[in-house]
């Protein structure tokens, strides 16, 4: 037995390790409704699919919430406002990404406003296909994020923190500024 | 041995002299007032409770004559321990007076003046310290800067005045005694007529309705110190006032069956009713933080008419414990603003902000002072509210019930408003570098909130000695018995409440504290959907804070409409006076000239 | 002094029963809930599932104050709850269980909570407790001019008293039908049920109050709620229902009540705060002051 006492990094680890026992039956999520895929979510959350049998359920601000879903294409206004949002959730966290626009593109690829690869800014842990994705898709998506949680592969947010300065050049090279410093700016 | 004359003489001696020092050393005079006002309160506490005060010796002329009694020595001993409490804020707010010497004097000649009133045992005597009362304490306003409510006081006080003066001498033309016992000989009409007189000095003097207009406009205004010493002192010479008249007096009156109790007592406690009502509803809807406070001391006025009112061992326990109780948090949450205007030069409340970042201490203080204004549990104010409501039950006053439910919940609006506008919410940039209260102010502060919790986890002592002054009324005692008071309908354990509490708070502060540790973000770190705000008075929601609710009533009060029209015409008979008498107007000095001519040359045949 | 430490054990087992119970009830209902819209819903224990989820995880924090509020206000909580008789026989602190300590304690919670809420510096927070409070004005004067009614006509106002009471002479929800209807719909005030759930909305003001929490601080405040709802319904089980004899009658009494008010909670839009204020004023203030007037001065 260890006479040591244990470090703020271990405390956590062990309390998230506790906590992922629960988290993984019960996900609260906050609804980024960027783009079209958001329509999806309706049905998934009411009678016909019942997201809340799962134990999921909409939250109202990033600091309850537990999983951050991105529905769609993502324009640079957006993604200053998802870094910051994502930035207020505690830890863990975890972003699931709707449709191929987060990927690559997917239709508006050559558009100027959109950007085309989420996961340079901010670390994907599931990605939804389909364009739209159907229902059955969302929710499958959903029970894939819960096994991640269950097989301690959902680090998406350990990544964040260990490669900050690689995903924070990324954002200063595609925004300029990631905090616009001008309230009534823009 | 202690003689109370001597008390109030040295007292007037101690204002003299500290008038004098601070000719030239306004502050050294401030530090005297602090001084004499310990040493009052210490003489009346210690002779006091050893039952050693002397009402025989006679210094001063014949006419004004003390006595003791408990119930004067409870409002006493209350009051000189407000006066004792504020006055450490003297020496810092005495610079910003025109006359710091004279603010001095006053000070401790309105402390003298009110003791004189609480040992009074002839109407002379209780007039003529009345009226230092008010003398000194309507010049002790305009040192505020500001002069109109000096005369909005003075008005109000005038008429409390003169109601108590004709009371006085009308009870002369019909017992022909001064003495304080002769109205409750009294009978019929006269009898009636005194009581309504007495309760009108007593309104006005409580700042009750129709008459509480006066209060928010004088401790708005006045100084801070001064706005404190009102609220926990001066005004409770009303209560007092009041006290004597609706229990000395028994008018033979209509029977009222259903409340049991007579009709003027039911009136009485109806505009109580009202005060709490409307003294609520303009509270919650102040931008000022004193002026917020001084229309809750206004609402907490009517309960203790209401208390008064009802005329129960329950109620007048109720009622003596509230007086204490909202003299203890009111004067502390006085003092609280008082320190934040001290520190900010301001205390509106939608200038202010984060004050709990500057000043801690001082908002714990104001924390507490709500938390017993407001009746919760372990405070002071918790113990007397529960009294009131079970006389109110008990009497089964039901119009009553809802105005004083009302006013209890209510007041936990107002009471939030400035914790969360001005202590709590967005630190706000402008105010950067505020410091805490200095020391000498602190010791009032604390010892003003350590009071009130103990009076609202241990009642034994207050309700033993409120049980000796409600006995002089004739009234038996409340009952209580190791862990409670017992009440008309259930036992109240203010110990066990408060030691449930504690247990409560100590179980959960150690699940807190086991629970992973949180991670320390700024104010401005905080949920904006998304948007980018840099701004802290963006963030800080204070102004017009209940606003969905001020939208429900009127602004004004009704009653200031019909103030408003005597003031009109009160203008107008001075306008024509100032016309037909005092003018350099022509064609009225040709008038007046002809018309003298007239009367001296026919006047005989006339 | 022996005895008061057994009754504040005993009140900690109430508490801790009061949370148990009220957070299952809440999860069965919300599959009842479920099963009304035609879904499956969550499982029953899945509040415990978000409570202990939220408690475990690492969260933010704006200060002490932030802190403090949150420890005073389920301390608060949990102390009304110790107080609270859960059968006539079955209360931790005999003879002490005044009515008016549920009032008034259970303010000490809210006042704990709207502090901290105040102190994350967050505007909604401080809009959500300003129509938290006004809400309470609102539904607590008529709940209280009927309780008032039951106090003078039961002559005691220790909960128990009045259990007995009306085990003797029947229940208040019999004698007092208005009464009992309007402490109905203060009681949906008081759980913020749906006509009444103003100072939370949620699509509005980001939940209000609760904007900023989220972790352990917002585990802690599930908790309170669990347990004021407890005292809530427990009190309006005892004061008009007849309270229980048994701890199964008590059951499914609480059951029943929580059960309906939900339902019908589940029909019914959002009121604006200033409607919520007029609503309360005019029938069910009116209604109960009528009633009191026809049974305490007849």
């Amino acid at each position: 037995m260890e006479n040591k006492k244990l470090t703020q990094a271990q405390m956590d680890t062990k309390w998230t390790e506790l906590g992922d026992f629960f988290r993984r039956k019960s996900i609260w999520m906050l609804m980024y409704c960027t783009g079209c895929c958001a329509i999806e979510l309706p049905q998934a959350m009411t009678s016909a699919y019942d997201m809340e049998r799962l134990g999921m359920g909409p939250m109202a601000t990033p600091r309850q919430a537990d999983v951050l879903l991105i529905t769609g294409y993502l324009s640079l206004k957006t993604l200053r406002r998802l870094v910051y949002t994502y930035e207020q959730m505690s830890e863990p966290k975890y972003v699931v990404a709707f449709g191929p626009c987060v990927i690559n593109g997917g239709i508006y690829h050559d558009s100027h406003a959109v950007l085309n690869r989420l996961d340079h800014y901010l670390p994907i842990d599931v990605y939804i296909s389909g364009c739209m994705p159907n229902p059955e898709s969302v929710m499958n998506g959903f029970t894939d994020l819960m096994d991640l949680i269950k097989n301690k592969t959902a680090v998406g947010w350990k990544n964040y923190r260990d490669n900050n300065e690689w995903y924070k050049k990324n954002q200063m090279d595609a925004l300029g500024e990631v905090f616009v410093h001008d309230e009534f700016h823009e | 041995m202690f003689s109370i004359e001597l008390v109030v003489l040295s007292t007037l001696l101690a204002g003299v002299l500290a008038y004098i020092v601070s000719i030239k050393l306004p502050k050294l005079g401030s530090y005297l007032t602090i001084l004499a006002s310990l040493a009052v309160f210490s003489v009346l506490a210690y002779f006091g409770f050893n039952n050693n005060l002397d009402a025989e010796v006679n210094l001063i002329p014949q006419f004004v004559l003390f006595k003791t009694s408990m119930f004067g020595l409870y409002f006493a001993i209350i009051v000189s321990f407000i006066f004792f409490m504020v006055s450490f804020f003297n020496p810092y707010f005495i610079k910003d007076y025109k006359y710091p010497a004279a603010y001095n004097l006053f000070y401790l000649m309105a402390l003298a003046g009110t003791i004189g009133v609480f040992f009074a045992s002839n109407f002379i005597t209780l007039f003529i310290f009345f009226e230092i009362v008010v003398w000194t304490s309507m010049f002790l306003i305009p040192l505020g800067k500001k002069r109109k409510p000096t005369v909005t006081y003075f008005v109000f006080s005038t008429v409390g005045s003169f109601a108590m003066l004709y009371a006085v001498m009308f009870t002369f033309s019909i017992t022909g005694s001064f003495d304080l016992a002769a109205i409750s000989v009294l009978s019929g009409k006269s009898a009636l007529l005194v009581y309504i007189l007495l309760a009108v000095a007593g309104f006005a003097k409580l700042g009750a309705y129709p008459f509480y207009v006066w209060l928010p406009k004088v401790l708005g205004k006045s100084p801070d110190p001064v706005s404190a010493v009102f609220s926990g002192g001066i005004e409770k010479l009303g209560a007092f006032i009041a006290f004597m008249a609706i229990l000395r007096i028994s008018p033979a009156s209509i029977y009222l069956e259903a409340v049991g109790m007579y009709l003027q007592n039911y009136v009485i406690a109806i505009f109580g009713a009202i005060t709490i009502v409307v003294g609520t509803l303009q509270a919650i809807r102040q931008d000022d933080a004193k002026k917020l406070l001084a229309y809750s001391s206004a609402s907490n006025g009517g309960y203790i008419l209401v208390a008064i009112a009802m005329s129960s061992s329950i109620s007048l326990t109720g009622a003596m414990y509230h007086i204490l109780a909202h003299a203890l948090a009111s004067t502390a949450a006085f003092l609280a603003i008082a320190v934040v205007h001290y520190r900010t030069k301001t205390t509106k409340i939608s200038e202010l902000g984060g004050m709990i970042h500057h000043m801690p201490l001082t908002y714990m203080v104001y924390l507490m002072a709500i938390i017993s204004m407001a009746g919760i549990p372990p405070m002071g104010g918790f113990i007397s509210k529960w009294l009131i409501f079970q006389a109110v039950i008990n009497k089964q006053m039901i119009i009553v019930a809802v105005a004083t439910f009302f006013g209890s919940i209510g007041s936990f609006l107002y009471v939030f408003r400035p914790l969360a506008a001005l202590f709590l919410g967005q630190k706000l940039p402008k105010y950067k570098g505020v410091k805490e209260a200095p020391f000498l102010m602190m010791i009032p502060l604390i010892i003003l909130t350590l009071g009130s919790f103990y009076i609202g986890v241990i009642p034994n002592q207050v309700i033993d000695f409120s049980n000796k002054v409600i006995a002089e009324f004739g009234f038996g005692p409340l009952l209580m018995n190791e862990f409670g008071i017992q009440g008309a309908n259930g036992t109240l354990s203010a110990p066990i409440i408060a030691s449930v509490f504690g247990l409560g708070v100590v179980v959960i502060a150690i699940i807190f504290f086991i629970l992973p540790k949180s991670r320390k973000v700024g104010l401005m770190d905080t949920y904006t959907s998304g948007e980018f705000i840099y701004t802290e008075e963006l963030l800080h929601y204070s102004a017009d804070f209940y606003a969905p609710f001020e939208r429900l009533y009127p602004a004004k009060p009704l009653i200031s409409k019909v103030y408003a029209m005597i003031k009109e015409k009160v203008n107008e008979l001075g306008r024509f006076f100032k016309y037909w008498f005092f003018t350099n107007k022509p064609e009225v000095t040709v008038l007046w000239i002809v018309l003298i001519l007239t009367l001296l040359v026919w006047g005989d045949i006339l | 002094m022996s005895v008061i430490l057994m009754s504040m054990l005993i009140g900690l087992g109430v508490a801790l029963f009061g949370f148990t119970l009220q957070t299952t009830i809440g999860g069965i209902n919300r599959k009842v809930v479920g099963r009304m819209q035609k879904r499956y819903g969550p499982k029953w224990y899945q509040e415990f599932l978000d409570i202990f989820k939220a408690l475990s995880k690492r969260a933010i924090s704006h200060g002490w104050i932030y802190d403090f509020g949150v420890i005073m206000a389920v301390g608060g909580i949990t102390a009304t709850a110790m107080f609270m008789p859960i059968t006539d026989s079955l209360v931790a602190f005999a003879g002490y269980d005044n009515f008016f300590i549920f009032v008034y304690l259970l303010a000490v919670g809210m006042l704990g909570m709207a502090m901290s809420a105040s102190g994350s510096g967050n505007p909604l927070a401080s809009i959500g407790v300003m129509r938290a409070l006004t809400q309470m004005l609102a539904y607590e004067v008529p709940f209280m001019v009927v309780v008032i009614t039951i106090i003078k006509v039961s002559g005691t106002s220790s909960l128990t008293g009045i259990m007995e009471f009306q085990q003797a002479n029947g229940w208040f929800a019999l004698s007092l039908p208005i009464g009992f209807g309007v402490a109905f719909l203060s009681l949906l005030g008081m759980l913020g049920k749906k006509p009444f759930e103003t100072y939370i909305a949620p699509s509005e003001i980001a939940s209000g109050p609760m904007v900023e929490y989220g972790g352990k601080q917002l585990g802690l405040l599930f908790v309170m709620h669990e347990i004021a709802t407890f005292i809530e319904v427990s009190l309006f089980v005892h004061l008009f229902l007849g309270g229980a004899s048994n701890i199964i009658e008590f059951l499914a009494k609480y059951f029943i009540v929580y059960t309906v008010a939900n339902l019908i909670s589940n029909l019914n839009g959002r009121f604006k705060i200033d409607q919520v204020v007029v609503f309360f004023y005019k029938w069910p203030l009116a209604l109960a002051v009528l009633q009191a007037i026809w049974v305490l001065w007849r």
